[in-house]
């Protein structure tokens, strides 16, 4: 088929694509940076991305030519162990989890028929956050202040006495800034995968590179958490010298291994899932036929993420832990491989029943399925304690994990490049240069790595600055930096390649590798608002069974294929069965979010260089902007001129009782509530196994004003959820001063949180049991105050008619805050007042 | 709420896996608070009371977890809805999945002694 621009459209539907070219369009100049469309937010987390992994590559041969030959001096110990901490965080934080969300961001929305995510201006605020983040991160490098602990800054390596610059605090400061960034993007992309399917997209009818997507954004929410938390704790003792990882204090350095870890395991399956999810993808279309198995693959992408997360401790094997806990361990990395296999064999049938093309992205593909599986192999190797204990901390482990995130992720993402650049640039890639560039990647790698299994296994720790020749490692040394060398070649003709593409690639036709998914059915390069009308999509291969669906979408004679009313609109439907329920009013371009990262941005930077009074303003200065941000809202004047809809077209999402926002900040909980169950999981942790911990025997904290406090945010729970019962009903009588007095109530709970802190005269920097206290007690204080502050708003949002029982959407969102801290607060009750007070000190 | 006990519904794509993530998060932990409050003497082996709470609570999270597994398949069978019955397949599946694992990870209660 012709390229759907060619079709000659009626004036009428000229008209349509103009309009929704004016609304949907992006600005240029200064004002590009207001854009919050997915395209291109999307391509600038790639982007950046390719950017960052070029610096870490940069890095990697650093390392291989100071390896490649024993006593070699070409860098000091001092910066080759900052080479060597920056390698892994730009590829783990700044390469590969970013380059991945951006291309969900930029896809998901294509795939699913819908025409932006969910949330646009946090699509936005998120690459700020990881531009910012990145920048901050990677000026340590320049500086020669860089993090030297290694990538995952184990404690006290990487604590105030080992490590008294301000390394760490890059490393720190700068990773929680851009972990913001996979947070937002992780729950927007659960709430529009959710959500915003196209009509008739059900759930078990979805592409399946969504299915992975979902479980990847899941497991980012899930996920991070715990080294936020983490990294907090440990920048508070290293900043104000609060014990929570320093033995003597009542600490335990094993609590930041458990913390992290909890994140870092569960993130090399983040980090696979997308690439697997490109695999599902373009077998099927270049095998001919649908997967085998789809209902298998689901499951197994399931049980993945789950069991993703019991594997933390084999990390941490040889820090010693009760034998039980070892073999407990041991098998759950074992029982990690069953899902692993059942997608392996999944592609190897699909291959095997369809008729296979050996394209250029299809040898990306077989690339990644030969490393995969002997990494996954080697995996399983680990998995097993005593083979472990031989090869922990060897380039065995180096190589190990090489062929899983190389051979998962970096060979799936070229697949993927290759088999959407046309999508992107309307231009199909040199097969020529292509290959050139995938055997040198492909035979480097292996060079490099494959005998780097027998380095470590002759017993080669990693991350040794040199060696001595009579170790016997020379040869392997060298033959893994000719290697890494040649890797790098294949990367250099890489980017020649996509250069010249751009430039002289030839005219791709509409569908050019005969795609099922629906991003081939919109013109390419896409329009800012992809699909001019959105289509009613009953079947996993929409293009397959329907290949007219491109030039009628085109044509506009599809749904929302309106734009006088000069909204953003997109479908939001039913999570289950894809019908349709709201007509979704997005977001248009902003400042908002840049100015918002801007003024967390001077947060990071005053504290790495401790300048806490401007850190304090700044913080303020954040909150404001974002508060002012979200006024911007459902029925403001900005966000709708009209309000108006086609007869046949469901209600305006916050005229709506359940609208994605309700989604949006439930999704946002299960990442509150994953940092929260992390901060109990310390708590309880250095209660039960910290050798120096100390309980009081009797609790610091007033009983009476917990409880008061408690009551008071009871009490705000009960109003709001009454008047919230009110609008049900359409009953809005009452709302604004409800609003008001459950604010009042907010804001009694955080005063009396504010005294029960000041009596309860801690000492945080003596103990880590005041000290895990007084960050208890400030989390609870801050969602009070926020529970407080929003609904103050909501009370002056109703007074200004901007909600109402026509607009009941946002008291559904701002109670959902208020039964989130109704549950914290009194679980945090019991667990640092009722329990140390019923078990006593110890 | 009703329809959420439907093993119909996609929320038990993940409740097996929860199940069996609760067991293994009650396990570990309870595991490591035993422990610490009341180690058994070495001498003792695996027949210990901390081995034998492990291994009841194994055991009947994993028959727990094969009825539902049975279930899924039954409810599969009786609805004619192809979305319910793809959703009740799939579930079964996972359910049974998460009863090997927990039986899986479990077994080495009957074979090593605790605290060591």
């Amino acid at each position: 088929m012709s390229d759907i621009k060619d079709a000659t459209l009626t004036p009428e539907i000229q008209r349509l694509h103009k309009g929704m070219d004016e609304v949907w369009g992006n600005p240029k100049g200064l004002r590009a940076l207001t854009v919050v469309n997915h395209t291109s937010i999307g391509l600038r987390f790639m982007v950046t991305g390719a950017i960052f992994f070029l610096i870490g590559g940069l890095l990697a041969m650093l390392i291989r030519t100071q390896l490649a030959f024993p006593d070699n001096d070409f860098m000091s110990p001092e910066i080759y162990n900052q080479v060597f901490t920056m390698h892994g965080t730009v590829m783990m934080f700044l390469f590969a989890i970013p380059i991945l969300e951006g291309l969900a961001i930029y896809m998901i929305p294509k795939m699913i028929g819908a025409r932006d995510l969910v949330c646009p201006r946090l699509t936005a605020f998120g690459y700020f956050c990881y531009l910012f983040g990145g920048l901050i991160l990677a000026s340590s490098l320049v500086l020669e202040m860089a993090p030297a602990s290694g990538w995952f800054m184990y404690t006290p390596l990487s604590s105030g006495e080992y490590a008294p610059g301000p390394g760490s605090d890059f490393w720190l400061l700068g990773i929680t800034f851009v972990e913001i960034s996979a947070l937002s993007a992780g729950v927007e992309l659960v709430v529009s995968i959710l959500r915003t399917r196209t009509q008739g997209m059900a759930l078990h009818k979805m592409p399946l590179f969504a299915w992975y997507i979902l479980a990847m954004a899941l497991m980012i929410v899930v996920g991070f958490p715990p080294l936020i938390l983490g990294s907090i704790l440990l920048e508070l003792e290293r900043a104000t010298g609060m014990p929570f990882f320093d033995v003597a204090g009542g600490g335990d350095p094993v609590l930041w291994a458990h913390l992290f870890w909890l994140f870092g395991h569960p993130e090399v399956y983040i980090i696979f899932l997308p690439g697997a999810g490109i695999v599902s993808t373009l077998i099927p279309v270049f095998a001919g036929r649908p997967i085998v198995g789809y209902g298998w693959v689901v499951a197994a992408i399931v049980i993945m993420g789950f069991v993703s997360f019991g594997l933390w401790v084999h990390h941490m094997f040889t820090l010693g832990i009760p034998q039980l806990a070892l073999a407990f361990f041991s098998a759950a990395s074992m029982l990690v491989a069953i899902p692993t296999a059942i997608q392996i064999f999944v592609w190897l049938s699909t291959l095997w029943l369809g008729r296979p093309r050996m394209t250029l992205p299809m040898l990306w593909i077989v690339g990644f399925l030969v490393i995969f599986v002997l990494g996954g192999l080697t995996g399983v190797m680990l998995a097993l304690v005593p083979f472990n204990w031989q090869v922990h901390d060897t380039h065995f482990v180096v190589a190990h994990m090489h062929y899983v995130l190389v051979g998962g992720m970096l060979f799936p993402l070229m697949a993927g490049l290759y088999y959407w650049l046309p999508q992107v640039s309307g231009r199909m890639p040199s097969e020529r240069l292509g290959k050139w560039s995938f055997w040198l990647i492909f035979l480097g790698f292996n060079v490099t790595f494959l005998v780097m299994h027998w380095t470590g296994l002759l017993g080669m720790r990693r991350r040794v600055f040199t060696y001595d020749t009579a170790m016997g490692w020379d040869l392997y040394n060298l033959i893994s930096s000719v290697g890494g060398f040649m890797m790098s070649i294949g990367v250099a003709l890489l980017i020649l390649d996509i250069a010249l593409h751009f430039r002289f690639g030839k005219k791709a036709p509409q569908n050019p590798w005969g795609a099922d998914t629906l991003e081939w059915a919109m013109p390419k390069p896409p329009t800012a608002y992809n699909f001019v009308s959105l289509p009613e999509v009953e079947t996993r291969h929409p293009l397959w069974e329907n290949p007219e669906l491109s030039r009628t979408i085109y044509e506009g004679r599809h749904g929302l294929a309106n734009i006088q009313h000069g909204r953003r609109e997109t479908w939001g439907s039913d999570a289950l069965t894809g019908k349709l329920r709201e007509t979704v009013h997005l977001p248009s371009n902003s400042w908002w979010p840049l100015f918002s990262a801007l003024a967390l941005a001077a947060v990071c930077v005053s504290l790495l260089v401790r300048v806490y009074w401007v850190g304090a303003v700044a913080a303020l200065v954040a909150v404001v902007l974002l508060l002012r941000w979200s006024w911007e809202n459902g029925a403001h004047p900005k966000m709708a001129p009209e309000a108006s809809l086609e007869p046949t077209e469901p209600p305006l999402h916050y005229r709506t009782m359940n609208g994605p926002g309700v989604w949006t900040m439930s999704v946002s909980h299960l990442a509150n509530g994953s940092l929260y169950l992390s901060l109990l999981f310390g708590w309880f942790y250095l209660w039960t196994v910290a050798p120096e911990w100390q309980m009081p025997e009797t609790s610091p904290l007033s009983m009476p004003l917990l409880v008061l406090a408690g009551a008071a945010l009871t009490l705000g729970t009960f109003v709001l959820a009454g008047r919230v019962r009110r609008l049900r009903r359409r009953n809005d009588a009452g709302l604004g001063g409800g609003m008001y007095l459950t604010g009042v109530l907010g804001a009694l709970q955080s005063a009396l949180i504010g005294v029960v802190i000041w009596q309860a005269e801690l000492a945080p920097t003596e103990s880590a049991h005041d000290a895990t206290l007084l960050v208890a007690l400030i989390y609870v204080l801050l969602h009070a105050l926020l529970g407080a502050i929003l609904c103050l708003l909501q009370g002056l949002r109703v007074g200004y008619g901007l909600v109402s029982a026509e607009m009941p959407l946002e008291p559904v969102v701002v109670l959902r805050l208020w039964h989130y801290n109704l549950v914290v607060y009194w679980t945090l009750f019991v667990a640092i007042w009722v329990m140390p007070t019923l078990l006593g000190g110890a | 709420m009703k329809h959420l006990f439907s093993l119909t519904h996609p929320i038990h794509l993940v409740g097996g896996l929860i199940l069996w993530a609760v067991w293994f998060v009650a396990i570990y932990a309870g595991l490591s608070v035993a422990c610490s409050m009341a180690p058994p003497d070495p001498q003792r082996g695996m027949l210990t009371g901390i081995n034998i709470g492990v291994g009841l609570s194994t055991l009947v999270t994993t028959l727990l977890l094969l009825w539902l597994a049975r279930a899924g398949l039954v409810a599969a069978r009786r609805t004619s809805v192809l979305r319910e019955r793809y959703f009740a397949h799939v579930s079964a599946g996972i359910y049974l999945f998460s009863a090997g694992g927990t039986l899986f990870v479990g077994y080495p209660v009957i074979s090593l002694p605790p605290c060591l």
